[in-house]
C-alpha cells in the first residue's frame, strides 16, 4: 500500500467531505487521517490516504478532479514518501504567544521570524484581523513548541522587542496555565 | 488545541481583573533550633531560615514569569516562637524578633510570621514572655507578624489571655503612635487558628507540620466581580442560585492558578507542597476589592441589609469551587473583610454603611473576623478585650476560625482618618459603643469553658 496526501481547497458548502470520501471508497482507498479548517467561508481539507498498489496518484487525482471541479473545488494529490532517516525531534515545551494591536502588514511575518530564528515550531496558529485600530480586533495566537535547550529569556526578550517594533501587546505563557484553568 | 476563548479569557483575568498569586509562603520548622542559650537559638534560627529560603524569591519570580502570573508576595511562616523560645525571657524574645526581621530582609521576603503563642487553655512561661514582648517586638521590627490563639472550640476562651492581649495592643499602639499604631496591624488574635495560613498576619507553621512546606494564597476578588457583572449584562434575570454557581466556577479557575504555581514552586525547591488557601483577599488597588462584589450583587454598599446573606452565598460558593480545584485546601479559605485594605470597604465605613456591629455579624458566615479595624485612641484596654471576647465566642460556638486585628489609633477619634500605607491601606476610625469606659465583665478573667458541642467523641 502506498500513501498519498490530498488537499482540497475551495468555497465551503455542504457535501464536500461526503463527495471526497465516496470517491476514495469507490477507488478502494483507506482514509488514515483528516483535518479541515474553514476561514472566511473558504474550505481547506487535508486527507492522508493509503491507496491500493494498482492505483496511481495521477489517476486518483483525475477521478477526484472530475467530481470536485464542477463543485468549484481544487484538488492536489502528492505521494507521501516515508523518510529514509528517522527525524529526531528534540524534547520541547509548549508555549502560547498572544498578540493584540492595530492591524498592519508584516505582523505574522514579524513574529514568526523570531520563533523560527530560535528554533521554535508553530503547532497551531489562529489569527483574526478585523482591521482598524481596536487592539481587540486584531489578535494572533501562536501555540509553539520550544526545545528545552533554547535560552528562554533570550526568546522572551526578542519577542517583546519585535512586538514593540510592531506596536503589539504581547503575552508569552506556558501552555499548562490555560489547561489548568479551563480543563479538569 | 486550546480555543481562543480559553486563551483570551485567561489573559483578561490576568491583565484587567487583578488575578494573581497573592502569596507563596514558605513554612520553616524551627522546633529543633530550641536552646537555653539565646545566642545559639538566634544563630540556629538565622542559619535555618536563610538556608531554606535562599531561593524562594528567585524561583517564585521564575515560575511567575513562565506562566505570566505574578507571585505578588513571598513570605515565611515559622514554628510558634513561644514554643521554640520557651525558656527565653521577654527581652530575649524581642531579640529573637529582631533576628527574624533581619533574616527576612536578607532573603527579601516582605513578611515573616510565627511570632506566635498558643494559649487557648492556659499561659505557659514561654507564652507569657512572648506576649509581654509583643509591643516592643512589633514596634522595633518591620517584617515580623505575630499571632496569639486565645480560644478554641475544644478548650474554651481564655479570658486572662484576652485581657493580656488588650493590654499588649494598647501598648503596641502607643509605641507606634506616630504611625497611627501600625504595630497593631501586624498582630492577630485568634480562635481556632489554622496551622497553615499563608496570609499575614496570622501565618505560622503549626506543630505537626513537616520541616518545610509551601503554602499558597491566591486571590481574585476582581475576577469574581467581573464574572458577576458580565453574567448580569448578558442576562439580568439570573437568580441567586445561578449566581452562586457562577461564583463557584470562577473560584475554581482562580484556585487552579494557585495549585499549579504552588506545586511547581514546591517541586523546584524540593519542598513539600502544603495547601492552597482559597480566600478572596482584597488590596487597596482599584478593581481588587471584595466590597465591590457586594455592589455587583445589587447591594448599595457592603453593610446594608442583605450583606450577611450575600456574604454567606459568596463564601460558600468560593469554598465549593476552590475545594474541587485543589489537591489540599487549608488556611482560612473564606472572604476577607479587612476594612483598611479594601478601598470600597473603607469607604463604606467612612460613609457609615458598615459599623463594628455589622462587621461582627458577618464574621459568623465568613472565616476571617474583625480585620484591620481602626478604633478611637481612647478605647480602653478592657473594651478591646471585650470586642475580642465577642469575636472569639462566635468562633468557638460555631466551630470556625475567627480573629481580630484591631488598631486603636492614639490621639485620634471616630471619624478621623488612619493611614497605614502600602498593602495595609487606610481607613476611617469607626466608633465603639461604650468604648472609653471600664468593663467589669472582662475583668473577671478566667476560662470560659468549652461549649458542649466540643464533646464529639
Amino acid at each position: 500500500m502506498n500513501k498519498v496526501i490530498l488537499s482540497i481547497l475551495g468555497h465551503d458548502r455542504p457535501g464536500i467531505v461526503a463527495a471526497v470520501s465516496k470517491i476514495l471508497f469507490e477507488q478502494n482507498c483507506n482514509i488514515e487521517n483528516v483535518s479541515q479548517t474553514t476561514l472566511q467561508f473558504e474550505f481547506a481539507g487535508i486527507f492522508i490516504v493509503s491507496i491500493p498498489g494498482d492505483l496511481s496518484p495521477q489517476s486518483l487525482h483525475q477521478s477526484l478532479n472530475a467530481q470536485m471541479a464542477p463543485m468549484g473545488l481544487e484538488v492536489h494529490v502528492t505521494s507521501l514518501k516515508p523518510s529514509a532517516v528517522p527525524v529526531s525531534v528534540p524534547e520541547c515545551e509548549s508555549y502560547i504567544i498572544t498578540t493584540k494591536g492595530p492591524d498592519r502588514k508584516g505582523l505574522v511575518a514579524g513574529i514568526s521570524e523570531v520563533i523560527a530564528r530560535f528554533g521554535g515550531n508553530i503547532t497551531n496558529l489562529q489569527a483574526v484581523f478585523k482591521g482598524g485600530d481596536d487592539p481587540g480586533d486584531n489578535i494572533m495566537i501562536y501555540e509553539i513548541d520550544v526545545p528545552y535547550q533554547i535560552d528562554r529569556q533570550a526568546l522572551y526578550q526578542e519577542l517583546r522587542r519585535r512586538a514593540k517594533q510592531l506596536k503589539l501587546e504581547i503575552d508569552i505563557q506556558h501552555r499548562n496555565i490555560f489547561e489548568a484553568i479551563h480543563r479538569i | 488545541m486550546l480555543t481562543q476563548r480559553e486563551i483570551l479569557s485567561t489573559l483578561e483575568m490576568l491583565k484587567n481583573e487583578n488575578l494573581d498569586v497573592r502569596t507563596v509562603t514558605l513554612g520553616v520548622n524551627l522546633l529543633d533550633c530550641a536552646s537555653h542559650d539565646i545566642e545559639i537559638l538566634k544563630d540556629q534560627i538565622h542559619t535555618r531560615i536563610s538556608h531554606l529560603a535562599r531561593n524562594l524569591v528567585r524561583v517564585c519570580d521564575q515560575i511567575g514569569q513562565k506562566y505570566g502570573i505574578p507571585v505578588v508576595n513571598k513570605r515565611i511562616a515559622v514554628s510558634p516562637i513561644a514554643v521554640v523560645g520557651a525558656s527565653m525571657s521577654s527581652s530575649q524574645m524581642v531579640d529573637v524578633a529582631r533576628v527574624l526581621d533581619a533574616v527576612a530582609a536578607e532573603v527579601d521576603v516582605d513578611f515573616i510570621g510565627g511570632f506566635t503563642a498558643l494559649v487557648e487553655k492556659g499561659i505557659a512561661r514561654g507564652d507569657r514572655a512572648l506576649i509581654e514582648a509583643l509591643p516592643h517586638a512589633l514596634a522595633n521590627t518591620e517584617r515580623v507578624c505575630a499571632s496569639v490563639n486565645v480560644a478554641s472550640t475544644k478548650a474554651g476562651i481564655n479570658m486572662d489571655a484576652i485581657l493580656l492581649m488588650g493590654k499588649a495592643i494598647k501598648k503596641a499602639a502607643d509605641l507606634t503612635a506616630k504611625a497611627d499604631g501600625i504595630a497593631c496591624a501586624k498582630l492577630c488574635v485568634f480562635a481556632n487558628i489554622p496551622q497553615d495560613i499563608p496570609f499575614m498576619a496570622g501565618a505560622y507553621l503549626g506543630i505537626g507540620e513537616p520541616d518545610a512546606v509551601i503554602n499558597v494564597g491566591v486571590s481574585g476578588p476582581g475576577v469574581v466581580k467581573n464574572a458577576i457583572d458580565r453574567a448580569f449584562e448578558s442576562d439580568s434575570n439570573l437568580d441567586l442560585g445561578q449566581i452562586s454557581e457562577l461564583i463557584k466556577k470562577t473560584a475554581y479557575k482562580v484556585t487552579r492558578v494557585g495549585e499549579l504555581i504552588g506545586q511547581e514552586v514546591a517541586n523546584h525547591l524540593n519542598i513539600q507542597f502544603g495547601v492552597v488557601d482559597l480566600s478572596l483577599a482584597p488590596t487597596p488597588n482599584v478593581g481588587d476589592s471584595v466590597g465591590e462584589i457586594f455592589q455587583s450583587l445589587g447591594l448599595l454598599s457592603i453593610g446594608v441589609p442583605g450583606t450577611t446573606a450575600a456574604l454567606a452565598l459568596i463564601n460558600d460558593a468560593v469554598k465549593k469551587g476552590g475545594a474541587f480545584a485543589s489537591s489540599r485546601v487549608g488556611g482560612l479559605s473564606g472572604a476577607f473583610i479587612p476594612v483598611s485594605e479594601d478601598l470600597n470597604i473603607s469607604e463604606a465605613a467612612r460613609s457609615g454603611h458598615i459599623g463594628l456591629e455589622k462587621l461582627e455579624a458577618i464574621t459568623a458566615v465568613c472565616s476571617v473576623g474583625l480585620d484591620m479595624i481602626a478604633l478611637p485612641g481612647d478605647t480602653t484596654e478592657e473594651t478591646i478585650a471585650a470586642i475580642m471576647a465577642d469575636e472569639m465566642a462566635i468562633g468557638v460556638i460555631n466551630n470556625k476560625t475567627t480573629a481580630t486585628r484591631l488598631i486603636p489609633v492614639p490621639g485620634k477619634k471616630a471619624g478621623d482618618n488612619a493611614y497605614f500605607g502600602g498593602l495595609l491601606g487606610q481607613s476611617t476610625i469607626i466608633p465603639v459603643n461604650n468604648g472609653h469606659n471600664p468593663n467589669p465583665f472582662v475583668r473577671h478573667g478566667g476560662l470560659i469553658p468549652a461549649p458542649i458541642r466540643s464533646l464529639t467523641n
